[in-house]
């Protein structure tokens, strides 16, 4: 028999035994869930909205958020009108159209999920990893101070913040102004701690591990370390924890707005057209139910994806 | 007046009942200018138990219940000042001169035996007592329980309203030209005198007799006796406010007892003597639940008896009694609102931008804000259909100035002033506008209709939203936070008697200006208008007084002082078996004339 060696493309072409990168594996596992990709879609149809409001409002003809249109409301009580071929969702009090102000709600829902939520990871992560790394008087100091903001009552804390920056001309000498911004920083100041915390907790395992012995070794410096070494091996906790933050976040926004500290009107932003609408509930369903709908459709999608990464990145993880 | 004024913006005309028959409701898609018409004289004419003094089918007995979401500020006559405190005092004390609920117009004597008699110099007005009206106690041990009501008591009830621990808020206003008023701090007033136990004469420092004779139904006119009551007094806090069934009752009836923010209980003062007295006074106790949510109450009220309103009904209740029980529910006019603009500071300092903002305005919309047709009319000009000179400056239809013509706003007649104010486009483009608004529903909805005016004439707006009572006394009522506000988006007044010094004078009157509970938030200050409101208030020809106040009212709409939108109406609810009677000067029911169906 000849001994016929294998020619070494042929290998490759009948056995592919090809190395994956964490990513491709994490594709695999979340491909095959249904559900994390159904909410994914649904995640990004609420991002073409956001982007598109102004289109979609446009291409439906109804009137843009705030646009009072008075012939709307019912002349004799001055209530509100329900659906109609003209105001899909019907209108609120002052007969400004709910389709597009729920469409343009989106956007300050996103907007602030994804702002705060973003400079809550930067800021809990940097905070994290110095206190986790450098120890001693360094992470006392951190911790402590952690440990203050989450003694906080986070929700008086943002009221309070919130309405004592929503009067004038905000506060810090007017660089957190009243509206989107003081909900974002207040948000982010509320959530930043938790993260830190759970990253310090990462780090203190993963500093003591051979590579990073090994790096310090030949010489690295701590910056190196730190943002080379350490902070790629963070980055599964990072996603998993920003997913499950993110929903919480558009719900402290909607939280906010509803006690009126948070987006300002004329802007539309679900929680504060759910408040308006507690009032004339019982004559004005409309007013309440499509703003909720979105709200809770919003933050299952974002809570279900948050589900489907985790189980993708860590699939050992019991349930 | 700040206390009456917040009061009435912060219950957004509270309400009322009855008669609403008459509301041309039933016609679905009547024109809505047909409904104002109908009601403006609705609220006063109606079938069966309405605000007319009733009829002697009714029987005495029984207890009515008063639900309201809204506690009392003041149960003392002197600090008193507020739609449901007048409700209570009006029907436990007895003033001066009172209306009586059908009339807002002409006062009639109650304490009183006769019209005061106003010199000729217009600088002393006398009042003649009537004899027998006796005081009544909880503590029928009293000294004070049965003694006779004297001048000299009227005569304290002033002298104490100046004391801190009463703090009155209106004396100020119409009872400052009594010599010696302008440094009274509690004691003794030399311009009030009492030559005889039933004779209380006020001298004046200047001519102001004919208006110091029409607040004489304000109730500091209702008698304290001084030996009982100086003891309370010189406490702060005082006990006679504090503690109201301690007070010396000389009214129908007694307030038994009284547990701030929870309940109030009136029954029968047993030594008023009905001979004495006009007011039938039929129920034997009225009892108020005080924090009684709007909605709850609504429902009680529609299937309960015996039950009315205490204040404002919510809206649903309002929809619900004006859809389905037209006949219980009743829209009494009084008062009006406006919109203040600072008349001393850029951009509206100028006439023509003032006119811009007032074409702009869609008044149309504000009406809507508030509740719509049933709840009130579109205002043209500042004194309500309640009031002398109302027709005098144009009645319904307005002055005739062409940037109120149109209720819905009108650009083009905007846009045509911006560009006479040097706004070549027709489009502002200075610096931003400062705005104070009202943070709670529908005063809310009022100011972002208010923003969008602004905003469609180019301005950028920054609007600040605070709660109610601050709108007025943080910023709106005080004259260092005025100078920087352009605009007090929610400002509303009820008139504390049926005059119209009493709509304009503290609201347009530039000498009327003080540094705090300044109620002229426009900072209006013109001459012509100052000197032409001192003659008129001298005025005491009725037809020639109405004719002077319209002419101002016409002048302050020609200088846009303010932006007048809207003539209130005051909803009030009632349960099937209750004869309701508003007081139509009060814009509430008078619970000395109502009673209940056996």
């Amino acid at each position: 028999m000849p001994s016929a060696e294998l020619a070494p493309g042929d290998g490759a072409a009948t056995a592919p035994i090809t190395a994956r990168s964490p990513l491709e594996l994490f594709w695999r596992r979340l491909r095959t869930d249904k559900v994390a990709l159904t909410a994914l879609m649904f995640i990004g149809l609420l991002v073409l909205i956001a982007v598109l409001a102004p289109l979609i409002v446009k291409l439906v003809g109804a009137p843009a958020p705030d646009v009072q249109s008075s012939a709307a409301l019912d002349p004799t009580f001055g209530s509100p009108t329900g659906p109609s071929s003209e105001h899909l969702f019907g209108v609120d009090k002052l007969g400004q159209d709910v389709f597009s102000r729920v469409v343009y709600g989106t956007r300050v829902s996103l907007q602030v999920a994804i702002l705060s939520t973003g400079s809550a990871v930067i800021a809990g992560v940097l905070v994290g990893m110095f206190a986790g790394y450098y120890g001693g008087w360094v992470d006392t100091l951190l911790s402590r101070a952690l440990d203050v903001l989450l003694a906080f009552p986070i929700l008086l804390l943002g009221i309070g913040l919130a309405s004592a920056c929503s009067l004038g001309n905000g506060c810090a000498g007017g660089l957190i102004q009243p509206g989107l911004t003081v909900v974002v920083v207040v948000i982010a100041i509320a959530t930043f701690p938790y993260i830190a915390r759970i990253i310090r907790g990462q780090v203190l395992s993963l500093r003591e591990k051979e590579f990073v012995e090994a790096a310090r070794s030949l010489g690295a410096s701590d910056r190196r370390i730190i943002f080379r070494q350490i902070l790629p091996n963070l980055v599964a906790p990072i996603i998993v924890y920003s997913t499950l933050v993110l929903p919480q976040n558009i719900l402290f926004e909607a939280a906010l707005s509803f006690l009126g500290v948070g987006v300002q009107a004329p802007t539309a932003s679900w929680g504060q057209m759910i408040a308006d609408a507690t009032e004339i509930f019982d004559t004005a369903w409309w007013f309440m139910v499509f703003p909720g709908v979105a709200l809770v459709l919003t933050v299952l999608a974002f809570n279900l994806v948050g589900d489907g990464l985790q189980d993708a990145l860590n699939p050992k993880r019991g349930r | 007046m700040t206390q009456r004024n917040l009061t009435f913006a912060r219950r957004p005309l509270f309400a009322a009942y009855a008669a609403a028959a008459a509301l041309a409701l039933g016609a679905c898609g009547s024109d809505s200018s047909d409904n104002g018409d109908s009601q403006a004289d609705g609220g006063a004419t109606s079938a069966g138990f309405d605000a007319a003094v009733p009829a002697g089918d009714q029987q005495k007995g029984g207890a009515l219940k008063l639900l309201s979401s809204e506690s009392f500020a003041h149960l003392d006559p002197g600090a008193a000042y507020f739609q449901l405190d007048y409700m209570v005092m009006f029907a436990t004390h007895r003033s001066l001169y009172y209306f009586k609920p059908d009339d807002p117009k002409t006062a009639v004597p109650d304490l009183a035996e006769a019209a005061p008699q106003i010199a000729a110099d217009n600088k002393t007005v006398t009042v003649k007592l009537k004899k027998g009206i006796k005081y009544g106690t909880n503590d029928t041990s009293s000294p004070v329980n049965g003694q006779e009501v004297k001048a000299a008591d009227v005569k304290y009830a002033f002298e104490r309203g100046f004391k801190p621990s009463v703090a009155n808020g209106y004396l100020a206003t119409y009872f400052k030209s009594i010599v010696g008023a302008d440094k009274a701090k509690g004691g003794d007033v030399a311009g009030i005198t009492t030559p005889d136990d039933y004779t209380i004469e006020f001298k004046l420092a200047e001519p102001f007799g004919a208006t110091l004779a029409k607040a004489l139904v304000m109730p500091i006119t209702m008698p304290v006796p001084k030996s009982y009551a100086s003891k309370f007094d010189a406490k702060q806090p005082n006990e006679y406010d504090s503690d109201p069934d301690k007070q010396a009752f000389s009214g129908p009836y007694m307030i038994k007892s009284s547990s701030p923010g929870k309940s109030l209980t009136l029954v029968r003062n047993p030594n008023w003597d009905e001979a004495t007295d006009e007011r039938p006074a039929y129920l034997d106790t009225i009892e108020w639940t005080l924090g009684t949510d709007p909605n709850v109450a609504g429902r009680q009220i529609m299937s309960g008896t015996g039950i009315v309103n205490g204040d404002t009904p919510a809206a649903s209740t309002i929809k619900q009694f004006a859809t389905a029980a037209k006949d219980r529910i009743s829209f009494t006019p009084l008062g009006n609102r406006f919109v203040n603009i600072n008349t001393q500071k850029k951009p509206f300092s100028d006439l023509n931008v003032r006119k811009a903002f007032a074409a702009a305005l869609d008044r149309k919309a504000m009406q809507l804000t508030r509740g719509g047709t049933l709840t009130g009319d579109i205002a043209t000009h500042l004194l309500p259909p309640t009031l002398a000179g109302h027709e005098e400056a144009g009645g319904a239809d307005g002055t005739g100035a062409d940037y109120l013509a149109n209720p819905s706003g009108d650009m083009a007649v905007a846009q045509s002033y911006l560009k006479k104010a040097g706004f070549a486009d027709g489009k502002y483009d200075g610096p931003a506008i400062r705005m104070l608004g009202d943070n709670s529903s529908p005063a809310k909805e009022s100011a972002a209709v208010v923003r969008r005016a602004l905003e469609s004439l180019g301005m950028k707006v920054n609007l600040t939203s605070v709660e109610h009572s601050a709108f007025y006394t943080k910023f709106c009522n005080v004259v260092d936070q005025l100078k920087k506000i352009d605009v007090c988006a929610n400002y509303g007044w009820l008139p504390d008697f049926a005059d119209p010094y009493a709509m304009l004078n503290a609201n347009f009157n530039g000498e009327a200006i003080v540094p705090v509970n300044n109620s002229n938030a426009s900072l209006f200050d013109n001459e012509k208008v100052n000197a032409d409101m001192n003659a008129a208030a001298q005025i005491t020809d009725e037809a020639e007084r109405a004719k002077a106040w319209g002419a101002i009212d016409r002048a302050l709409v020609e200088q846009v002082a303010a932006v007048p939108w809207f003539w209130d109406k005051t909803p009030n609810v009632r349960s099937k078996d209750v004869h309701g009677v508003i007081a139509q000067w009060n814009a509430a029911w008078d619970l000395s004339y109502m009673s209940l169906e056996k």
